[in-house]
């Protein structure tokens, strides 16, 4: 979360909202927000049932992967960073950077 | 040889539903071009946030993270 924190100037900057989700509980997230300085919302999916719904519950964590989705205004999918390649998140705020295409 | 044949049409009739059940218990992850599936979730602050409630406004970056207190 640090990374995204980091940067979040640039993403706000491109009309973009970032969040994060986990499993924990929103005290736990709390802690957490306030010991890395994250300003952004974490997000508590307590129960899993959002982890689930993403298809990217781990059994071997008994939590979610790791995955960064970049989602457009029409609510679509447009980039996507699984396990290790979602801990640099440098490709999503490149592509958010990026002249949009059509949208 | 046809009670043969007539226990395995019964026994594929009673399976099948199991056989297309079992892929929908594990939810696929969604691909690039999906719909992203809306939620409802409380933050940190205590408030609740809904994917919708950005939509026709800003773009959203979703990201999940394994636990609370580790790297990344």
């Amino acid at each position: 979360m640090k990374n995204f924190q980091a940067n979040l100037k640039r993403l706000e900057a491109t009309d973009t909202q970032v969040l994060g989700v986990s499993m924990d509980s929103p005290f736990a997230n709390k802690a957490f927000a306030d010991k890395i300085g994250v300003t952004f919302p974490l997000l508590s999916d307590w129960g899993g049932d959002v982890t689930h719904k993403y298809g990217i519950y781990s059994e071997e964590y008994k939590a979610p992967r790791r995955v960064n989705f970049l989602i457009g205004k029409d609510g679509k999918i447009l980039h996507e960073q699984l396990d290790d390649a979602a801990i640099d998140p440098t490709k999503i705020v490149d592509a958010c950077e990026r002249p949009k295409m059509k949208q | 040889m046809k009670k043969l044949l007539a226990t395995l049409i019964v026994a594929g009739t009673l399976l099948s539903p199991i056989a297309n059940a079992a892929p929908k218990e594990a939810a696929v992850m969604p691909k690039v071009g999906d719909m992203a599936p809306d939620f409802k979730l409380q933050a940190d602050n205590g408030k609740e946030i809904s994917l919708s409630e950005y939509r026709g406004k800003k773009q959203v970056v979703l990201a999940f993270y394994i636990f609370a207190f580790t790297g990344g």
